[in-house]
């Protein structure tokens, strides 16, 4: 044995910051996310205030527990595991600080500017643009920080934890990049680079990409590394490790559209996404079997350990949500459960069961840990799993039977199926208002059981002094031997058949004849020769991964590879394609200078949190909203507004359909027009100025974006909403409503009433 | 403390892999079969689902669909269109089962504009004896089920159906009295709010 012996000290600091940050976060977003299940119950609690109102504070508590409380999470799990498992210390104190309070700055600036409007109006997705970057920062330094310590590793091989760590850290680096691109039309606003079809396809490939690989794939890396170190066991199957990481990783990318099911998008995509969601399935329980297994002869732990219950709780979840997801998938499904309550119900599952519970876990182990102090109370922590737990089931219930239940009386027929059973839409919500109880009570259960972990937290480290962990390790280079070069990575059997698989299936999938066909050959012979080969080769194809392990830029790249293949395949041609042609038989005029005021308030109070703006090709939404909708109706639109939950009912086609009054009383006071709706009142829409100062910027980027403007003057911009304005107003004063024309509830009449009106295209062909 | 049921299995048959990380071991377990027939099982569905509705195009588009069962609505529409004429209506408007349901139907879907009292509000009154679109039962039949777009009362044709609206307007009906005077209204003047 060469070199000599050094003991090294861990960058515990700061995993220590990010633990206490996950416990405050964790706090804040689960609070705000009571709140509003509340204000769901009683509106009086929006308080007529326009920074408490649920537009405005859903997005803070999603970006909040996703960003803030499993980031943090994350962030914490991943520095602790990696500096153990490459035994090396962080690669940069200073990075790991930057690291640290960064994310803690983008986290108070998010919290301050969703609360006041400041939105992209794109869930998960809301920060504004200096945000953006802010967080690409950050996440860069985070990148080269962690892959900095890789470098220094003193432990060759990568275990399976680190193979998901650099699965999140490349993917969500591309998701985030590609799903914020926006051209700035001031300081605080920007709009998206994409608009109408490609803008939706574009958020659901981040959308779902950041539950695979922001909430999920972090989360099985430290599942690898924390479950079996609490459990004392071994992992149950390193080749289960290998075959679900790189399905899992390969599928999850492609499956977005399915949050796009049954609407306006292209029908190949749709059936993308229905099909990969359902391959997803096995790669998934892939890691649940992996985290239950490995609990073998440690179950009766589970009796005494609050760790250990937490963990396999958490993995149970992970498997029941992880069915779900594929069986919502499935278009007749889908047709039931989109725009409800189920959907919430199932995003619970995962984050309040997996995430939240996989923190807990993550917490009580790590405390007597960096403190050096055993845990305060067992018997709280115990608490705190089953009141959780009863909070979940609670809330998951309630969810189930409340979407369900809503899902089934928005689609009931009667009268020979032409017509709807329940034309209020009211009606279905107050049926499910019992539900909508039972998840605050749920979900104040979980809020309660966490406190519990708080004041753990806080006796445990009270006066506790925090230590860092080390390790003795001989000071010697790793073996050169193992060096996988890129040559060696990429042609290699295993890589080698996975391209030409990929190749040929897409040949199949999308050429014309003669592509196809050699595509669909090319593909069953890859299969054959691959299956054909495993019984003799399998030694040293196990052989040749086992030295991609040593070499973490080959792996790196490979990831990427599979990572990426998905949203080239899906968003490319739909982005390619000539706006102008894409767009069935409507096609939209761009809104006027007024209107688009109007939109842009509509998108700042977060309307298209509960209204949809999109009918589906399903016979309950024609009757209940009129025809379905095209994509030329929303082609223009930057960003998309087609919204993915009906609290209230879609407005695709709300134009005209009431006269301004109606609009005008309604916002006011939802109650006076539509007795029993739960909406919030926005008595500031009709006291608030409208700022048109901002248009003639807004209306330049619209047209470098491709909106079809003319050469407006600032000048003109301004006429227009003038005139524009006095005319609604003076229709408003005809029918007894008095408000000046230059009030922002004037400019989002406008914008309400335009909806549905594109124009039919008239095609060429119809001519001759 | 009793001691644990399941003591854990003896490993010796179940080899380890070689190295450990901080501690850590894995085994080699053989991946289960159930699970990998799940995983080749949605492959294999989804070869034959692409092939069967992007390749071979054997199935129909979305619209498609919808538009052929937008078609059988409108046949049982056709096949099952009430005989609205006046008489029936007014008939109707003395039967306290149709005025029942009616009144549900408007106290649900048409107080928001005519109020309860049917005196009016965003839209016209509609007990007194002015009519902007006609006054007689037919005419009101049709205003309900069209709807006047420009005035932005929207066409409830769809979305309640014949039955629903037959019965709404023999609840407003039962607040008039068969022959009484129609008077033509140019347009509706609506009261200030409260």
């Amino acid at each position: 044995m060469s070199g000599q012996k050094i003991t090294i000290e861990y960058n515990d600091r700061v995993v220590r910051q990010f633990l206490l940050a996950t416990v405050i976060w964790g706090a804040v977003g689960m609070l705000v996310g009571v709140l509003i299940a509340a204000q769901l119950n009683f509106w009086q609690l929006n308080f007529a205030t326009p920074w408490l109102t649920f537009g405005r504070l859903r997005p803070f508590h999603t970006n909040a527990v996703i960003f803030a409380f499993v980031g943090n999470m994350m962030f914490a799990g991943i520095y602790y595991s990696t500096q153990r498992l490459v035994k090396a210390r962080l690669a940069s104190d200073f990075l790991s600080s930057l690291h640290f309070w960064g994310w803690q700055f983008i986290i108070v600036c998010a919290a301050v500017t969703l609360p006041l409007g400041f939105t992209r109006g794109k869930e998960y997705a809301e920060l504004i643009w200096p945000i953006n970057l802010m967080v690409v920062l950050i996440w860069v330094v985070f990148a080269v920080n962690f892959f900095w310590t890789l470098a220094r590793r003193r432990e060759p091989a990568l275990y399976v934890a680190i193979w998901f760590y650099i699965a999140t850290i490349v993917t969500v680096a591309m998701l985030y990049i590609v799903n914020h691109l926006s051209i700035p039309t001031s300081l605080l606003h920007s709009y998206p680079v994409f608009s109408g079809v490609q803008d939706a396809l574009v958020q659901w490939w981040y959308g779902h990409n950041a539950v695979a690989f922001f909430l999920t794939t972090p989360i099985l890396g430290i599942m690898y590394y924390f479950l079996p170190k609490a459990a004392e066991r071994p992992v149950y199957s390193y080749r289960l490790s290998v075959v679900h990481f790189w399905s899992l990783v390969f599928i999850y990318i492609w499956a977005g559209p399915h949050h796009l099911l049954n609407t306006a998008l292209p029908g190949w995509l749709q059936n993308l996404g229905m099909t990969f969601s359902l391959m997803l399935w096995a790669p998934s329980w892939g890691g649940m079997l992996n985290g239950l297994l490995t609990l073998r002869g440690a179950w009766h732990k589970l009796r005494t350990d609050p760790v250990l219950k937490f963990y396999a709780a958490a993995v149970t979840f992970y498997g029941m949500a992880t069915f779900e997801g594929p069986l919502l998938s499935i278009k007749s499904v889908n047709a039931l459960a989109h725009y409800t309550d189920w959907i919430i119900g199932h995003v619970h599952a995962g984050t309040l069961g997996w995430n939240g519970f996989m923190a807990a876990g993550l917490i009580y182990w790590l405390l007597p840990r960096l403190w050096n102090k055993p845990l305060y109370s067992t018997a709280l922590a115990n608490l705190h799993f089953w009141i959780g737990t009863v909070g979940i089931l609670l809330y998951v219930a309630a969810m189930w039977t409340s979407g369900i239940t809503q899902g089934l009386m928005l689609n009931a027929t009667t009268e020979h199926g032409t017509v709807l059973a329940y034309p209020n839409f009211l009606d279905t919500l107050n049926t499910i208002r019992p539900m909508m109880l039972m998840r605050v009570i749920g979900g104040g259960l979980y809020l309660a059981g966490w406190f519990l972990l708080v004041y753990n937290f806080y006796r445990t480290v009270k006066g506790a002094a925090p230590v860092n962990g080390t390790i003795e390790v001989y000071d010697e280079e790793p073996a050169p031997d193992g060096k996988l070069s890129l040559a060696g990575t990429f042609f290699s059997a295993p890589t080698l058949f996975w391209f030409l698989a990929v190749g040929f299936g897409s040949m199949w999938m999308f050429g014309a004849d003669l592509v196809s066909t050699t595509g669909i050959v090319g593909a069953v012979a890859c299969l054959i020769a691959a299956f054909a080969l495993v019984p003799s080769r399998s030694k040293a194809w196990g052989g040749w991964y086992e030295k991609l392990l040593l070499n973490a830029l080959p792996f790196t790249l490979l990831v990427f590879f599979a990572v990426v293949a998905g949203g080239l395949i899906q968003i490319i041609p739909t982005v390619l394609v000539q706006k102008a042609k894409n767009v069935e038989d409507r096609i939209q005029t761009p809104y006027t200078p007024l209107e688009l005021a109007g939109r842009d308030i509509y998108v700042r109070e977060g309307c298209y949190l509960c209204h949809s703006q999109m009918i589906r090709t399903l016979v309950p939404d024609i009757l209940r909203y009129g025809d379905y909708s095209r994509l030329g109706e929303s082609i223009y639109d930057h960003p998309f507004q087609w919204g993915s939950k009906r609290t209230g009912p879609d407005l695709a086609r709300v134009g005209v359909k009431y006269p301004n009054i109606w609009h005008l009383r309604h916002m006011e006071d939802p109650r006076s027009i539509s007795p029993g709706s739960n909406m919030p009142t926005y008595p500031w829409l009709l006291s608030h100025r409208l700022d048109a100062s901002v248009l003639p910027a807004k209306i330049k980027v619209q047209r470098l974006l491709g909106v079809p403007y003319g050469p407006l003057t600032a000048q003109q911009i301004f006429d227009s909403v003038d005139e524009q304005a006095k005319g609604i107003a003076k229709d408003l004063r005809a029918s007894g409503g008095y408000v000046e024309s230059d009030q922002e509830i004037v400019a989002l009449i406008a914008y309400l009433q335009t909806l549905g009106k594109a124009l039919p295209v008239i095609t060429k062909s119809a001519a001759h | 403390m009793t001691p644990p049921p399941n003591p854990p299995p003896t490993d010796e048959n179940e080899p380890l892999r070689p190295h450990s990380f901080d501690g850590i071991q894995e085994y080699d377990k053989r991946l289960p079969n159930w699970w990998l027939m799940t995983l080749f099982g949605s492959v294999v569905f989804w070869a034959g689902y692409w092939f069967y509705y992007e390749r071979a195009h054997l199935g129909h588009t979305n619209a498609q669909i919808v538009e052929q069962q937008l078609a059988v609505i409108e046949a049982a529409r056709l096949a099952n269109a009430p005989t609205v004429d006046d008489a029936s209506l007014w008939k109707m408007s003395r039967n306290p089962v149709f005025v029942d349901a009616g009144r549900a139907t408007f106290e649900t879907t048409c107080v928001s504009c005519h109020t309860k009292e049917l005196t009016g509000a965003i839209g016209p009154n509609l007990v007194d004896q002015l009519w902007i679109h006609g006054g007689r039962p037919t005419e009101i039949y049709t205003t309900v089920t069209a709807g006047v777009l420009a005035k932005g009362m929207p066409p409830w044709g769809p979305v309640l159906g014949p039955k629903k609206i037959s019965e709404s307007v023999a609840y407003i009906l039962s607040y008039h009295q068969e022959g009484e005077p129609i008077e033509v209204q140019a347009a509706w003047v609506p009261p200030p709010p409260k």
